[in-house]
């Protein structure tokens, strides 16, 4: 399945967030960076050029890192803190509970890698636990672009919303889902398609996957709901839940094992508000691999055609509950 | 606030051993009154705690989060006690709070939390809190703050990795408003340091990484102190102070006994606890 609606992405959104970080550079003069040496991967070094001062590489070591971090946003000054997602929701998730959610400090996250956008490094690189294990801390805030214009959007939202605020990034450039008029907001989503048979509610790279599944499901004569969960925790009960009202099926497919992830929770939203056929993709209890991205995704069963089946089925069974 | 007048050497050793017998009653109180805390690793860093909160650290009762004040992070966190009875008599809550330790709503966690009067952040996950004041200072630095950060470890603590790692990235920022005490009791959870997992030469350690080190005797109230002014003063690198003490120390029949790493005393234990504490200078 290709698209032919979306435009190419130039860069990734990891490159987004911090060309944007780097430029807030210049509206706010207290906030200080951090990486763990991999500032030329996450491009946090675009700060580090700018404003040396304010710019510490703490070397491969992510749990002093965010401790460090703790220690200055204790004394009230802001740290984004950057690093690969499976080392800071791993490695470092302890510091992140106890010393920076727990005292509810101004620490802000970047994580790059996201899910199997880390493609070709293999499952030490994959973070694809990293939204169960954030979303599941105390006064943590989770975000995720779906592309370059929403990355450099909601590093705004994340620097702008107390607290901690982590936001999930991608390796590779996809494709552009956005102009710079879109608008996002902490607990908001961005509902990018209408449709009256089905809602698709996806985060990240798989919204593009999503809007490609629509695009075919469409021509099947299914119209399908896309909708943007950019903002994870929390994320927009009122949206979702008002378009499963409509649709009467739900399907959720995120970059992410399925266990603990969106999936679960919006599974949990409909039985508790309103029970509708339901499904969600993920990957199923398993590790992936080294690969292509595009081969990784139909591989574990994540891809638009993946999508596209899903919803079929979930309309099939809505008709036949409704017959 | 250090800027008081100082009463003559002796009288203010004399003044600050009497205070650290007064922190060891309240610490064997407190967990007698809750059965429950961490007695052993308190009262070896009854010295040090005492010097810090009546001596050197620069801090306001009245003001517990005054900006300019030196911090101080009790990264042992389980010694708590020793910790919250110093904060007590020093004036950041009342005593009689001391004997909510550990129950339900108290401001007394059962590990500090930033939320108590004089606690500068949450610390208890060993390695962190040492981390955290790396942190700390670097900030002090970027601010140009002239405050001090202390932190006070335990020596089974610097089995986690972390610490080397904050020691590392405290000579790399040249934290010399950073002041390290380890409590080199030779004693931790599951018994002698020193077989558990082997952290000698301390000292050397320390000076591989390019801190300034000095090794003292941690009971010695006049060492302890001349230290701790030294390292406050101190310019150009980071300060480790290791200090070789006694767990238990103070109460005869718990220095040195693993057991009393954790566990409460019975009633009778207490009363001669504090009569040894009540009847001697240590």
């Amino acid at each position: 399945m290709t698209t032919t609606a979306l435009k190419k992405a130039a860069i990734p959104t990891r490159r987004a967030y911090s060309d944007r970080m780097a430029e807030y550079g210049a509206i706010d003069s207290d906030f200080a960076v951090m990486d763990a040496d991999i500032g030329y991967s996450t491009y946090s070094y675009l700060f580090g050029d700018k404003y040396p001062e304010r710019y510490f590489n703490m070397g491969i070591a992510e749990v002093n890192m965010f401790a460090c971090a703790a220690g200055f946003a204790a004394n009230g000054r802001t740290v984004v803190a950057g690093s690969y997602g499976v080392f800071i929701t791993m490695r470092a998730v302890e510091v992140i509970r106890s010393f920076i959610c727990y005292p509810n400090l101004n620490v802000k996250i970047l994580s790059s890698h996201g899910g199997l956008t880390a493609a070709i490094d293999g499952v030490t690189h994959q973070a694809t636990e990293d939204i169960a294990t954030m979303s599941t801390i105390p006064n943590m805030k989770v975000l995720v672009p779906a592309d370059p214009v929403a990355a450099g959007k909601l590093f705004d939202v994340s620097f702008t919303s107390p607290g901690p605020v982590f936001t999930r990034l991608m390796r590779d450039p996809y494709y552009e889902i956005y102009d710079n008029s879109a608008s996002f907001v902490l607990g908001g989503s961005n509902t990018l398609r209408e449709g009256s048979d089905i809602t698709l509610v996806s985060y990240g790279d798989m919204v593009f996957q999503a809007v490609e599944a629509a695009e075919e499901l469409a021509r099947s004569g299914i119209s399908a709901e896309v909708i943007d969960a950019y903002s994870i925790k929390p994320y927009d009960a009122e949206t979702i839940l008002k378009s499963m009202r409509k649709t009467g099926a739900l399907l959720v497919a995120e970059n992410h094992q399925q266990k603990n992830g969106l999936g679960y929770e919006l599974g949990i939203l409909s039985l508790r508000e309103f029970p509708v056929p339901f499904d969600t993709l993920g990957l199923r209890d398993t590790f992936a691999e080294s690969g292509d991205y595009y081969k990784l995704l139909e591989k574990y069963g994540l891809s638009s055609n993946w999508i596209y089946k899903a919803a079929t089925a979930l309309v099939a069974r809505k008709e036949h509950r409704n017959a | 606030m250090n800027s008081n007048t100082k009463p003559d050497p002796a009288a203010r050793i004399q003044r600050l051993r009497e205070i650290a017998q007064q922190v060891r009653f309240h610490v064997v109180d407190m967990v007698h009154h809750v059965q429950s805390g961490h007695i052993g690793g308190s009262l070896s860093a009854a010295e040090i705690l005492t010097a810090l909160y009546f001596d050197i650290l620069n801090i306001d009762p009245d003001n517990p989060r005054w900006p300019d004040r030196d911090r101080m992070m009790m990264s042992k966190g389980h010694a708590c006690p020793v910790l919250y009875a110093s904060l007590a008599l020093r004036g950041f809550f009342p005593l009689d709070e001391l004997h909510t330790l550990r129950q339900f709503e108290t401001r007394l966690q059962g590990h500090p939390v930033i939320k108590t009067p004089g606690v500068d952040m949450t610390t208890g996950s060993l390695g962190i809190g040492f981390s955290i004041s790396v942190g700390m200072a670097m900030e002090a630095k970027l601010s140009g703050a002239s405050y001090n950060v202390y932190a006070v470890l335990g020596d089974g603590e610097l089995n986690e990795g972390v610490v080397w790692e904050a020691a590392s990235a405290a000579q790399k920022y040249r934290l010399d408003n950073l002041v390290a005490i380890i409590d080199r009791n030779n004693l931790q959870n599951d018994g002698v340091s020193d077989t558990i997992m082997p952290m000698e030469p301390i000292d050397r350690k320390f000076e591989a990484f390019n801190w300034e080190v000095r090794r003292i005797n941690g009971h010695d109230m006049q060492q302890v102190l001349q230290t701790l002014e030294e390292a406050r003063d101190f310019r150009g690198k980071p300060f480790c102070i290791v200090a070789d003490t006694v767990k238990g120390k103070g109460v005869s029949f718990m220095e040195n006994q693993r057991s009393w790493h954790g566990s409460p005393p019975n009633d009778e234990q207490y009363r001669q606890a504090v009569s040894e504490i009540q009847g001697a200078l240590v």
